[in-house]
């Protein structure tokens, strides 16, 4: 009688394991052929061709830690960007995740694990300046190119053969928040406080230059990132003090800083770089933040529109973080489709030649990608929003 | 002159959280002899249990209930969590070390410290929280004298924290659980000989110091605003500073180390440079440590001959 149980249960589970495999099979059928038929019509229209092409990109970022908020809009772009690839062109890229919480040392270990993964062809990120200074040359031993949406310390590019990135420099940023400083806000007393990151240091250097250099008064100041109370600071703000300038990591630690500005009674304007651009975190009203990107929502181009509701529709809201992500991520998988579409297998090296030749007309930042010799990209600006009373942030430059 | 007392203020509003913090530390090491790092931490879910019960009764910008009773629901609430945590962490992280070598503990705090923050990551997201308080009490509400502003909210903080360690004070002083708390402190062995529960003593000094801790991070948080997993760590680092300064296990020594450590941010921030903060802190460690390495007010190890 046992013998017979035990063959009954077995052969209940064989069926089973049929039913299951004959709908999930049922299942691929059916979503391929939808697929297929999709390709086929772009193929009819001439536009693309299903490209086999599978690699690994990995990105890396703050997904957790103080700028949580700007790591996931990263990770949540890269993710829309590859999704929209690879439906659009039939290729496998994926995405391998890697948390640096924007500290170099982490960054430093999710390097080498990224090196030591021969599927991953290239990488996305790291945020920061400072993250790229510790990979650089963990990077660069291993051929991987890698193309930071959001790391703007001047630098960086010509200490780092691999590096490229989709976002100016503060070579621009100084003088085009400087200039907007002197010129519109007519400020000759602007107080400059770093956070002690190379970010900072570096973009509070070329804000004081181009500051002195339009004729104002300039005083440096520092604080560490883990500060956690600035009354003692703000209360050295001079009352003849315009604007005081923070470029800034965490926007958090400036929302603080100004509301105890306020606190204090003091009336400087608190004029951010790009790190303040988090409007979750960041919302002083008349306040100033500089940005590498534009404000995708307002740029006239159905395409980018388009892609904007699709985003917003799957992840909710973003801020100027996002888009610069997802051409990073357009601008690798383009490398990698090119090689593809020659026959190759993308391997590093030849990912490296491919990034650096990148020449795309559009893109969602609403101008071409192309980059300098040293991966630059071309012809890339700065602008400048106000924070508005309601915490939201409009564009004046 | 007012912007002396301005600093004296910015001082003693940071001293008394770092006071609050380091009394913690004090009174668990007085009865057993361990650095509780975790204590940090008990600091950080205080501050997100205030938060969240703000959150619950409207939020700062439209409360359910007038300012004085939602502050005091936010503080017991989080005086009573922290204490709460602070009990499940003695019992299951350092109980049963209780007779190992002094290490145990020690690594055990370390990674309870390291499980609730990754904890509070993984429940609360990294997401900095604000308790958004100009809302609640503008900055308007104050002492106002020329230059010289001192906010409502510092008022409160300062106060609560003095109420806090009067509190302490009399209870570790005068009453019998105080009583048999500086017994347990000066001989364990011999208290329990003399008919003192000791595992009840232990848990009722962690239970206290957390509370403290608990009332310290919705102070942080009315005052400081945000509030974020990662909060407890630099947080926790001073006050145990401040502890070790004082004289690590003495009540008093606690308080007067968070006052010197609040002040001297306070002041080097303001009449020398902020980059010199956490400079300057660590040195007043090191020359206390190097001149009266009991702390200032800690009593010097016998030495039986």
């Amino acid at each position: 009688m046992r013998k017979s149980r035990i063959w009954l249960v077995l052969a209940l589970l064989v069926a089973a394991l049929a039913v299951v495999a004959a709908g999930c099979g049922g299942d691929d059928d059916d979503t391929t052929e939808p697929a297929a038929e999709d390709t086929t019509a772009m193929d009819d229209d001439g536009t693309m061709e299903p490209v086999e092409c599978t690699a690994s990109i990995g990105i890396m970022g703050p997904f957790t830690g103080d700028v949580a908020a700007i790591g996931q809009e990263q990770l949540n772009w890269a993710k829309f960007a590859v999704d929209q690839y690879n439906t659009e062109h039939g290729t496998s890229f994926t995405l391998v995740e890697g948390d640096t919480q924007l500290d170099p040392a982490q960054a430093a270990t999710v390097a080498p694990q990224f090196v030591s993964n021969s599927d991953i062809v290239a990488v996305i990120g790291p945020a920061g300046s400072q993250e790229i200074e510790a990979v650089g040359s963990i990077y660069g031993d291993a051929s991987m190119a890698f193309v930071s949406p959001s790391a703007t310390a001047t630098n960086l590019t010509e200490d780092f053969d691999t590096f490229f990135r989709v976002v100016p420099t503060d070579a621009d940023q100084g003088p085009t928040d400087a200039a907007y400083m002197a010129e519109e806000l007519g400020a000759m007393n602007v107080l400059i406080i770093d956070d002690q990151s190379s970010y900072s240091t570096g973009l509070a250097d070329s804000t004081t230059a181009a500051l002195e250099d339009a004729g104002a008064t300039v005083t440096r100041e520092s604080v560490s990132q883990d500060q956690t109370d600035f009354s003692g600071l703000v209360s050295t703000v001079a009352d003849d003090t315009d604007v005081v300038f923070l470029p800034w990591q965490v926007a958090a630690n400036a929302q603080l800083f100004g509301n105890q500005l306020a606190e204090q009674g003091k009336d400087a304007v608190i004029f951010g770089s790009d790190g303040l651009f988090s409007p979750d975190d960041f919302s002083i009203a008349g306040s100033y933040v500089s940005s590498f990107a534009p404000d995708i929502t307002g740029i006239d181009d159905a395409a980018i529109q388009e892609l904007v509701t699709a985003f917003e529709a799957e992840y909710g809201d973003f801020g100027t973080f996002g888009p610069p992500t997802f051409a990073a991520t357009t601008v690798v998988m383009e490398a990698a489709t090119a090689i593809c579409e020659g026959g190759e297998e993308p391997t590093r090296e030849a990912m490296v030649e491919g990034i650096a030749a990148t020449n795309l007309s559009e893109s969602i930042l609403g101008q071409p990608i192309s980059f300098t010799d040293i991966g630059d990209i071309q012809d890339a600006t700065f602008f400048i929003f106000q924070v508005q009373d309601d915490g939201s942030y409009q564009l004046v430059q | 002159m007012d912007f002396f007392v301005q600093q004296l203020v910015n001082g003693v509003t940071l001293g008394s959280v770092y006071a609050l913090i380091a009394l913690g530390y004090s009174m668990v090491y007085g009865i057993l002899k361990l650095l509780n790092f975790a204590h940090g931490e008990v600091y950080m879910i205080g501050a997100f249990i205030g938060y969240f019960v703000l959150t619950a009764l409207g939020g700062a910008s439209s409360p359910m209930l007038p300012v004085a009773p939602l502050l005091i629901l936010m503080f017991l609430a989080a005086m009573l969590g922290a204490g709460l945590l602070g009990v499940v962490i003695e019992r299951f992280a350092y109980r049963p070390l209780r007779n190992a070598p002094r290490i145990a503990p020690l690594i055990s705090a370390i990674g309870v410290s390291f499980f609730l923050q990754a904890s509070a990551l993984l429940l609360f997201s990294a997401q900095f929280r604000t308790y958004s308080t100009p809302e609640l009490i503008p900055f308007s509400t104050g002492i106002e004298a020329g230059p010289l502003r001192i906010s409502l909210v510092r008022i409160l903080v300062i106060t609560s924290a003095v109420f806090l360690m009067i509190a302490l004070t009399l209870l570790v002083n005068r009453t019998r659980l105080g009583k048999a708390m500086r017994a347990v402190s000066y001989d364990r062995e011999a208290a329990a000989m003399m008919g003192i529960d000791v595992d009840r003593v232990i848990v009722a000094t962690f239970f206290i110091g957390s509370v403290l801790a608990g009332a310290a991070g919705v102070m942080v948080g009315l005052v400081f605003e945000r509030v974020f997993h990662f909060m407890g760590f630099v947080a926790g680092l001073k006050g145990f500073t401040a502890a070790v300064i004082g004289g690590i296990g003495n009540i008093p020594g606690a308080m007067l180390g968070g006052l010197v450590i609040g002040l001297a941010e306070a002041f080097t921030a303001s009449y020398i440079s902020s980059r010199f903060q956490n400079l300057i802190v660590f040195g007043i460690l090191i020359t206390v440590m190097l001149v009266r390495p009991t702390g200032l007010l800690g009593s010097p190890v016998l030495k039986k001959v």
